[in-house]
């Protein structure tokens, strides 16, 4: 098994290298002088050939890529063309922030998706699990951004006013200083995680409901709710681990769309502001980012499976 | 949304494969669950407003009609947007790109997605392999992070859009391809067909490729409504490629900072994006319950 | 940060908290003596004397004197610092510049030039004090708040100075600007009471802000959003193209969709506030049919060009985006190309682009756009022949005339000229809409090139109630 492990490990990060090659020759590609990009109307030639040799724009491309790949594992991501800053104290807040909108979704979605999902087995075909399957799959079939706006609507600005329509965090400030700010974006994100965790419960629910650890504990009397509590969720919840992680995982894109609804100033909205004024280096740094803690998050999402389907584990 | 594979397709590594269901007779079952037939006909009212939408427009995308951002009245019956161009003009403008482009994006992964898939699943050695991890490679990005990287380094051109999607479609239809193809692969009739001489590609389209085609058009609707929301997506962060025409998700995005005083020109389009997804949503939702009804009936024999 | 040099809106807002200049526009754009200087005379042509006020100190407690108005100077007109302000020192001898007393200098100019005073108002043209360089050293002005603490591109904090040479004020204690990239989420802070006054509140949010009982400062400025057509890059070359395409535009229509009908119609001429505008030149309306026979004759009968343009300044990707559906009535295509890079690389040589521009008198935006030399002349004005072609040479005569009668006459003459022949395209002055919380009192409508009334005088003269 300590094998297994390993050998994800080494693909990922080899997954990691390349994506980071492939990020940074792809960026090399992009049309326009940096360095006038960054003076602009400002520029003169003695301005243009200091800021070249800056930015190390006179170099092969190899060294480039060499002086940018160890200086991201040194914690130095460039400086932002757009903002005139080094990227890591600009992104850095901004990592907090998303970090803090996708824990506080995940705490919340993960114990509510577990209930919904076995309460839906245990009720199975009946109002509970129809109704509850048919709004599932409305979330899951509609855009997280759509969703996002939809609440916004019905929320902030046109059915009723209670909450904020956008969420910035201002600079300085930190996200829980604001609470009700955070209340659409996370629940959009509750939203668009929900369905698949739920529904993974259900099945699995359903089948641990059927199967014949549960018959005894039903035969030697034991009431329902501890039959379904301590006998049969513990058992049911091994595959979900796999779920809840790739679920984390696809955040790490999805927030992108989520944060430019609502404004949030987290990793999300810098990536896609980044993206519109091609703003190299910080698209750079964010696309390794995502990737990196998507590569992580779906190691983890192996590893869950492995550990909690003993069959796998012997086989390796 | 849809980043995992359906729940009904067993990954083969893990449960035992699904039962072999011909396709035509899936699609024909699935069309007797309510909701199968729901979702078609949203998704047939979508796709017909966004085609025939602007013979029958009012005005044109970009004709001026009254002041930005007013109320709806009896010339603009959802109002202006904020240029004062007639909201429902645009939104019946509005559907063509993101569509033609999404099911673009969707057959292209798909084709090569499944030649893939059966590629490796019927070489079953070192080919499978490198396939594979090369899968894994595209897929260790989020899609809408690859879509970026891709529209920032080269333009927001609607070749690019559609080759990015494409790009994030086929490692998944390929893995779920393989998944079903391989418990085939490894059945009697296949070495028998060898055996005879048939030629590869005739097993691979004859044999395998008509058994994978249940979990296959469940794959395939899940992947449709992700390239809508992808590019809707990509639209509303400005990226499309006629930023000046009209466009659900380009509107979406003019139109969101009035919500407060005019919220048609950013609903209308989020009303139609919202049907459009739950439609194809439904659908394969529908084939998917097919199959596994089929598959607990199977069970039970 | 530096008192001498902008580039974004925050920039102008931050300078305006410590900076100040010798002489002060009003809301009317008309200069004043309410500045650092009690006098600024002509002596001569090509000779003015600035008296300085006495008693002003600098936030760190020394007297502002002669010698600190020629270290301004020389610093505005060196040319590798890349300053505002140093295009308008080409005229000033600033070498021969005299003290003729701890608060008098002598400023000797190289040619004859009357717009002098206009540029010792202008806003960059700020007194430093000797020694001064830009941020991250320290920041002392003259102006009502000190730099307390200052994040470059999010937020900067300044309090009370309280030795200010204007007693009385200022009276807030602190200012605080902070840069938003994103106008929803600045409407939604003054919304949400998180900051009490915004720039460039979108038009389409006026009746939002106002039913909260908050207020929107809606200014008549002179800004404007010009379509800029290169007289010496086909197609608009040939003079009838550019005839034709000033005839495409609906101005009012232009008015009502790109700036929700706050501001008045141009007649492609700038400087509308200026006593030398030319009133008498008829006011162009549009008229496709003239265009349509124009293109025709000068052989460009279905037109296809590129229009290029940014999110530089509120209303210039819709400015193209409308003119470009107007153009569709007369046959031209106009492909809109919305790039963020709009300024670097290839800003000054497009044949065809949306661009901003503040305020200015007449000869002030001539000397910034209209000229060879000018920083920012996007229509490679004036032709080498023809019409116009002694553009230049009216120019200094009228830099140089003295008589207000007869420079009026001169600068007719110019705006003749392009309002004939020239590159740009410019159908409206849309207003600056501002917003600001129910208790900040004091704002009035100004004609300036800044937002907020100047940022309340350098957030002097206003108050909370």
């Amino acid at each position: 098994m300590w094998g297994f492990i390993l050998r994800r490990l080494l693909l990922g990060i080899v997954v990691l290298i390349l994506v980071s090659i492939l990020v940074f020759l792809a960026t090399q590609a992009l049309p326009g002088d940096p360095a006038r990009a960054i003076l602009g109307r400002s520029a003169t030639p003695a301005s243009l050939a200091a800021l070249r040799r800056q930015l190390h724009l006179d170099q092969p491309v190899f060294t480039q890529y060499w002086t940018w790949i160890t200086g991201l594992l040194h914690g130095n991501l460039g400086r932002s063309l757009a903002a005139q800053e080094p990227v890591s104290t600009l992104l850095a807040p901004k990592l907090v922030n998303s970090a803090v909108l996708v824990a506080l979704a995940a705490v919340l979605s993960i114990p509510l998706s577990i209930a919904i999902g076995a309460w839906a087995a245990f009720r199975r075909e009946k109002a509970f699990d129809q109704a509850s399957s048919n709004l599932l799959l409305a979330a899951a079939a509609l855009p997280e951004f759509v969703v996002g706006l939809v609440l916004v609507i019905l929320f902030a600005t046109t059915v009723l006013h209670v909450l904020p329509a956008v969420s910035t965090v201002p600079p300085g400030s930190r996200p829980w200083n604001d609470w009700l700010a955070l209340v659409l974006p996370t629940l959009t994100l509750v939203i668009a995680v929900a369905p698949y965790v739920a529904r993974i419960m259900r099945a699995s629910m359903i089948e641990v409901l059927e199967s014949d650890y549960v018959e005894m504990a039903r035969l030697k009397g034991l009431p329902e709710r501890t039959v379904l509590i301590r006998h049969a969720l513990p058992n049911a919840l091994g595959p979900v681990f796999q779920v809840i992680a790739l679920n984390l995982a696809y955040l790490a894109g999805g927030i992108i769309l989520v944060e430019v609804v609502f404004n949030y100033t987290g990793i999300g909205s810098a990536t896609a502001e980044a993206v519109v004024n091609h703003d190299l280096p910080v698209i750079q740094a964010l696309a390794i980012l995502l990737a990196a803690v998507y590569v992580v998050l779906n190691l983890l999402a192996d590893l869950a499976t492995i550990l909690v389907t003993p069959k796998l584990r012997t086989q390796l | 949304m849809s980043q995992v594979s359906s729940d009904w397709v067993a990954d083969a590594e893990i449960a035992p494969p699904l039962p072999v269901v011909h396709g035509t007779s899936l699609l024909r079952r699935s069309l007797r669950l309510w909701r199968t037939r729901i979702g078609l006909a949203l998704l047939g009212l979508i796709v017909l407003l966004a085609i025939v939408g602007p013979y029958v427009a009012p005005y044109g995308p970009s004709t001026p009609v009254g002041a930005p951002n007013s109320d709806p009245s009896g010339k603009a019956v959802l109002g202006t947007d904020y240029l004062g161009q007639d909201v429902l003009s645009r939104v019946l403008y509005g559907g063509r790109s993101i569509l033609v482009m999404a099911v673009l994006a969707t057959a292209l992964g798909l084709v090569v997605g499944i030649a893939i898939g059966l590629v490796a699943a019927y070489s079953r050695n070192a080919l499978d392999d490198t396939l594979m991890r090369g899968m894994d490679v595209i897929m260790a990005l989020p899609s809408i992070l690859l879509a970026l990287v891709a529209v920032a380094i080269v333009g927001p051109h609607a070749w690019v859009i559609v080759a990015a999607i494409a790009l994030t479609t086929v490692p998944r239809i390929a893995r779920v391809t393989r998944g079903t193809a391989l418990p085939i692969v490894e059945r009697d009739f296949i070495a028998a067909s060898e055996a005879m001489g048939v030629p590869r590609w005739r097993i691979l389209s004859g044999e395998l490729l008509p058994n994978c085609l249940g979990p296959l058009m469940v794959e395939a609707s899940l992947r449709l409504t992700y390239s809508i929301a992808l590019i809707a997506g990509l639209a509303f962060l400005g990226l499309s490629p006629n930023p000046n025409g009209a466009n659900w998700g380009t509107m979406i995005q003019q139109n969101e900072i009035v919500l407060a005083v005019q919220p048609w020109g950013a609903a209308a389009p989020i009303i139609v994006i919202a049907l459009l997804t739950l439609g194809t949503g439904l659908i394969g939702d529908g084939i998917a319950r097919t199959a596994a009804g089929i598959d607990r009936a199977r069970g039970e024999e | 940060m530096d008192g001498q040099n902008i580039i974004t809106k925050p920039d102008q807002a931050r300078l305006m908290t410590a900076f100040e200049t010798l002489l002060l526009f009003n809301e009317n754009y008309q200069l004043t003596n309410n500045g650092l200087a009690e006098s600024v005379t002509q002596d001569s042509p090509t000779q003015y004397t600035i008296r300085l006020r006495q008693g002003i100190e600098f936030q760190n407690g020394k007297t502002l004197t002669a010698d600190d108005v020629i270290y301004s100077f020389q610093r505005i007109g060196t040319k590798a610092y890349g300053l505002t302000g140093y295009a308008a020192t080409a005229t000033m001898d600033i070498a021969a510049m005299k003290k003729l007393d701890q608060y008098t200098v002598q400023l000797p100019l190289k040619t004859p030039d009357s717009t002098v005073p206009q540029t010792l108002g202008s806003y960059t043209f700020n007194v430093v004090p000797v020694g001064y360089k830009a941020y991250p050293a320290a920041q002392v002005g003259t102006g009502a708040y000190k730099l307390k603490s200052f994040t470059p591109g999010q937020q900067s904090v300044h309090e009370r100075n309280p030795n200010y040479w204007r007693s009385g004020q200022p009276y807030f204690d602190t200012v605080t600007i902070i840069d938003y990239s994103d106008s929803t989420a600045q409407v939604n802070a003054l919304l949400g009471g998180q900051i009490d006054a915004m720039t460039d509140l979108p038009a389409s949010q006026v009746k939002v802000v106002q039913a909260r009982g908050m207020g929107a400062l809606v200014s008549k400025t002179g800004g404007w959003l010009p379509i800029c057509m290169a007289i010496d890059i086909p197609p608009f070359d040939d003079v009838r193209v550019r005839q034709a395409m000033r005839l495409i535009v609906d101005r009012k229509g232009m008015l009502e969709q790109v700036s929700s009908g706050y501001g008045f119609i141009g007649n492609d001429l700038y400087a509308p506030f200026d006593p030398g505008y030319d009133k008498s030149l008829p006011q162009r309306e549009q008229d496709i049919a003239q265009a349509k026979s124009l293109l025709k004759a000068a052989g460009k009968a279905n037109l296809a060009v590129d229009l290029h343009t940014t999110d530089g300044a509120a209303g210039m990707v819709d400015t193209a985006t409308v003119f470009a559906n107007q153009a569709q009535a007369a046959g031209v295509k106009i492909n809109v190309i919305n790039d963020p890079n709009f300024y670097g690389n290839q800003y000054l040589k497009l044949a065809f682009s949306v661009d901003f521009w503040g305020t200015r008198a007449y000869l002030n935006q001539v000397q910034q756009g209209s000229l060879p030399t000018s920083p920012y002349n996007e229509t490679h004005w004036p032709p080498k022949t023809g019409t116009g072609s002694n553009f230049e040479s009216l120019y200094s005569q009228a830099l140089a005339e003295t008589d207000a009668a007869k420079r009026t006459q001169i600068m007719h003459e110019m705006q003749q000229a392009e309002y004939n022949v020239g590159g740009y395209i410019i159908p409206f002055f849309g207003g600056l809409i501002d917003g600001y919380a129910a208790n900040v009192k004091g704002l009035k409508p100004s004609k300036g090139t800044l937002n907020l009334d100047s940022f309340g005088h350098g957030f002097r003269t206003v108050w909370f109630s």
